[in-house]
């Protein structure tokens, strides 16, 4: 880690990775909310009827 | 009236986070690259008048960019999910900067003092400390490229999610 951050363009290709990592596990998180939002959904549905 | 207040600290908010974000750059892109190349018969005109001055703003910029970032959260009503990732659009990037800011007070700055001499230290400890402020800030750099891509996100949807 220290090789990474003691290269300043190393350290800015490692920000933008992380930056990419952060926007796949953010689609990831958002994901599962939805899931789950539809599934309280549908139990709620189910149990209507 | 709520308008205006949420206006107010969302703009100082983005002032601070200027001056610390800013002053972060010049410190990672200008000063330590250029160190090597100073003389070093005026090399204290960096270590002992303009980084101490750099210094107190970006510790105080980190702080009221913190500061008002959570007040700012709070009276728009995410705060919990954003913390605890419910919202991670922009909690991702309240968390970096939380670390950031962590990091500019209880790792940077500490060994800021000691490398500049602003605090009685061993002759060994001046390199070490140097090194590790070094390391830290360039970790902050790191950091704070996702983070204001998060911020931004938070506000203008990117279509990514």
């Amino acid at each position: 880690m220290s090789k990474i951050l003691e290269s300043l363009s190393m350290t800015i290709v490692a920000g933008i990775v992380l930056t990419i990592l952060m926007v796949i596990a953010t689609h990831e998180i958002d994901k599962m909310n939805q899931s789950n939002v539809h599934k309280a959904i549908s139990d709620i549905q189910q149990k209507m009827n | 009236m709520e308008d205006i207040t949420l206006f107010l600290v969302r703009y100082l908010h983005v002032l601070s986070g200027i001056m610390w974000i800013g002053i972060l750059w010049y410190f990672n892109f200008v000063q330590i690259p250029c160190m090597a190349k100073i003389p070093a018969d005026q090399k204290p005109a960096i270590s002992k008048v303009i980084a101490p001055e750099a210094l107190f703003w970006f510790r105080w910029g980190a702080a009221f960019t913190v500061l008002f970032g959570l007040i700012l959260a709070w009276m728009n009503g995410y705060i919990h999910e954003a913390l605890t990732l419910q919202r991670p659009d922009i909690g991702f990037g309240m968390w970096l900067g939380l670390i950031m800011a962590f990091n500019v007070w209880f790792v940077i700055w500490p060994a800021q003092k000691i490398a500049l001499g602003l605090v009685e230290a061993d002759a060994e400890a001046k390199p070490k400390a140097g090194r590790r402020a070094m390391l830290f800030s360039r970790a902050n750099t790191l950091m704070s490229i996702p983070m204001l891509f998060s911020m931004i996100s938070g506000q203008n949807p990117t279509g990514l999610y």
